[in-house]
């Protein structure tokens, strides 16, 4: 036999070792990076809806409201968000920009000194133009909901997406207090069942990290500061990416000019290619 | 044409070789009659370098290097009229460049395409390749985010692990002794004359260097074997028009599919553009993990298999330098795929495979299981080149045909 027998031959024992070799690199497409939202586990989802005026509108008010006095948005315009949000100027001068001296094309560059704030916290707050595109919307919206007491802490609260945070949970008064509370939860079999005890009952163990808000502590139920977050989160969103409702308005026309573009000229092509076929 | 106008080009023609480039290299340049869409895409990526020369220009209207780099680019993102289109276009641009280009190459490894007489053109290739990745690292430091800084700090440390100039040549780069607004000012003058220029001058003698010898096929036929009296190919059809139609659909899909990305997901989900880099630049903080962008993942993921630092470099060198002696490794007889024999089948296979792997770990952090993957997949992705004399010598071939 000669040698070049031998290789152009035993295709099974080939598709079987290049069989092996797919499985053993894609096998581990899944291994555990650390969880996006830490202590929280998955971050919760967050659609934005950039198009629903009135969501952009409150989320603006309550960002001007309540985190405009530490955070920033110093790559944006107090005219700009005006106008995208279409809320008159008059009426967004006078209700949500707090400062006489700011003239409407001024950026939005904070209300604080960063070196005094840095003194007061320990870190400056950071500025939150692109925060959203940094850490994406769904950590924002899972962040800003998981502040939970911790005595511990510098402001008595803690954060399970950002622990060790060095920012006061400013919207307690809505929210209520929230703590971390353990709970009784069934016992998962190595089957993935749940394990019960001789007379059926489910067996269960004392599970702890779960958030709970104290009745009656928050000027909000649950669901509508959940919202009051969704909107918040949603102007964040459009703050970090102001024209993408345009951006992908005007995308459609490119996209569909390129395909007739295509069209055409495969019809073109393919008459031209009888010439020669 | 009117008189006059076609006396005004005999002028010119007399003083300059219109006509006669012209023919040379379109309207007569004679092109092998049946390719696939393997063989589009030298087109696109002229396309996507034009479209980098043009949207680059318009960016370095509206980008300052230095201090200012980070918020120059989110004002003219914001403030500017269409400023996201001429950022996006560049950042899109960049990706596809690399996609389009890596595309290209894997046609040359299928087909052979760098097998006598074409050499040089794959030497010019691999030349632009190496030019790419300057152009691209630059290009990346330049918005002065948080992975601009960090990856710049990585690829510029590596120089610093040369034996003996190490700490000179480290220090030369960077034009300072921490990476600082000097460094991005040298980055900027390289990335938008120096190296553009370079490329622009390659791809110019890699396209010369083509039509000197005459573009091939996946058939790996001679198609100058069998012409007519007047010496043209009888398996060619001239360049234009037909070879132009058969690159318009091409360029058509290419920019639909370009365009989808650029205006409805120019982020590329973390890829084209990284998430990271949303934060400016801070020499004090070290993000969590850096990763470089998808297109240098494979070469990091080399660079990563070996635990010396020094080594690790000569390694991703050497990953790229041995793309340039590809000709002479290749003893076959033939040229394409569909003729070699079963070795050369699974050689690329095992190639592709442990590319694509060495890139999917370039951008994940490290664990024992993976550092274990990135061994061997480097230790094939070696393997296919330094094998490649051999295998492609003992294997059978078949017969290739005469004609097209
Ligand atoms: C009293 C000042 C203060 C107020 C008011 C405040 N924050 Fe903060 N915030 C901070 C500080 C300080 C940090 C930095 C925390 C750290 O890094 O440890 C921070 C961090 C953050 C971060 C994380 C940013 C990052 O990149 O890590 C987000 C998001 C955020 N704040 C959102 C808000 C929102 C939304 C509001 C309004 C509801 C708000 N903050 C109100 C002080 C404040
Ligand atoms: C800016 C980047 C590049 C441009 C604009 C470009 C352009 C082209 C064009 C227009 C062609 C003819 C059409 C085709 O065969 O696709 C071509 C052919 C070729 N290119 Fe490139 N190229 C580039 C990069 C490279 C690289 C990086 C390599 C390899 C390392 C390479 C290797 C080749 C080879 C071998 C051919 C000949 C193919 C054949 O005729 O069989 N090119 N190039």
């Amino acid at each position: 036999m000669n040698i070049k027998n031998i290789f152009s031959i035993n295709l099974k024992w080939i598709r079987a070792f290049l069989l092996l070799f797919v499985s053993f690199t894609y096998i581990d497409l899944e291994a555990a990076e650390e969880a996006p939202c830490k202590d929280y586990g998955e971050c919760d989802e967050f659609k934005h809806s950039l198009k629903d005026m009135s969501s952009l509108q409150s989320g603006a008010s309550t960002f001007l409201t309540y985190c405009y006095g530490c955070h920033s948005l110093e790559y944006s315009r107090w005219n700009r968000i005006a106008n995208d949000l279409q809320i008159p100027e008059e009426i967004f001068f006078d209700n949500l920009v707090f400062d006489p001296s700011i003239k409407p094309g001024d950026l939005m560059a904070g209300s604080m000194s960063k070196e005094e704030s840095a003194k007061w916290f320990g870190v400056a707050p950071p500025d939150l133009t692109l925060v959203t595109r940094l850490h994406g919307s769904d950590w924002v919206y899972t962040y800003l909901r998981t502040f939970y007491e911790d005595s511990s802490k510098q402001y008595g609260v803690n954060n399970l997406v950002y622990p060790g945070a060095a920012m006061p949970n400013v919207l307690a008064a809505l929210q209520g207090n929230q703590q971390l509370a353990c709970k009784q939860v069934p016992v998962i079999a190595k089957n993935g069942g749940e394990k019960r005890d001789n007379s059926g009952n489910p067996i269960t163990k004392e599970k702890c990290g779960f958030l709970s808000i104290e009745e009656g502590t928050g000027s909000l139920n649950q669901e509508e500061f959940d919202e009051l977050i969704y909107d918040l989160t949603n102007f964040l969103t459009y703050v970090g990416d102001p024209d993408k409702v345009e951006r992908e308005r005007i995308g459609w026309y490119v996209v569909f000019f390129f395909i007739i573009f295509t069209t055409l000229s495969s019809l073109l092509h393919r008459e031209y290619q009888k010439d020669y076929h | 044409m009117s008189d006059n106008v076609t006396k005004v080009f005999n002028w010119v023609n007399h003083r300059l070789p219109i006509q006669n480039t012209y023919e040379r290299h379109l309207s007569k340049h004679p092109v092998p009659k049946k390719v696939n869409f393997w063989y589009l895409f030298g087109a696109l990526a002229a396309v996507v370098l034009i479209i980098q020369i043009v949207s680059g220009i318009w960016l370095i209207m509206l980008y300052t290097p230095g201090e200012a780099a980070f918020s120059s680019i989110e004002y003219m993102m914001r403030d500017v009229d269409y400023g996201w289109a001429i950022r996006y276009m560049h950042t899109t641009g960049a990706s596809m460049f690399f996609a389009v280009v890596y595309l290209h190459m894997f046609r040359g490894l299928l087909y052979g395409s760098y097998q006598k007489p074409k050499e040089l053109v794959w030497i010019f290739g691999c030349t632009i390749y190496l030019a790419m990745m300057a152009e691209g690292f630059l290009g990346y430091v330049l918005p002065y985010g948080q992975m601009s800084y960090w990856g710049a700090q990585v690829i510029i440390s590596l120089f610093g692990a040369l034996p003996y100039i190490g700490e000179s040549l480290e220090l030369w780069i960077r034009g300072d002794y921490y990476i600082s607004d000097i460094t991005v000012n040298r980055f900027f003058a390289l990335h938008v004359v120096a190296l553009p220029l370079v490329l622009i001058a390659l791809v110019f003698l890699h396209l010369i260097a083509l039509h000197e010898v005459g573009a091939g096929n996946p058939e790996g036929v001679d198609i100058e074997a069998y012409t007519d009296e007047d010496g043209v190919p009888l398996d060619s059809v001239p360049f234009f028009p037909y070879k132009v139609l058969n690159a318009l659909v091409g360029i058509g899909v290419f920019m639909t599919v370009f365009a989808i990305i650029m205006f409805f997901f120019p982020e590329g989900g973390g890829y084209f553009i990284e998430y990271a880099n949303y934060e400016e630049a801070n020499p004090l903080v070290t993000p969590a993990h850096i990763a470089p962008v998808w297109y240098y993942s494979p070469y990091y993921s080399i660079l990563r298999a070996v635990p010396d630092k020094l080594g690790g470099f000569a390694a991703m060198g050497a990953a790229v330098a041995i793309f340039f002696v590809v000709p002479w490794l290749d003893r076959s007889k033939v040229a394409s795929i569909r003729y070699k024999g079963i070795l050369s089948k699974i050689a690329l296979v095992m190639f592709g495979m442990s590319f694509l792997t060495l890139g999917y770990l370039g951008t994940v952090s490290v664990t024992e299981h993976r550092k274990t993957m990135g061994i061997i997949c480097t230790f094939i992705y070696f393997s296919y080149f330094l094998l490649m004399p051999v295998y492609t010598s003992i294997e059978k071939t078949k017969p290739v045909p005469d004609r097209l």
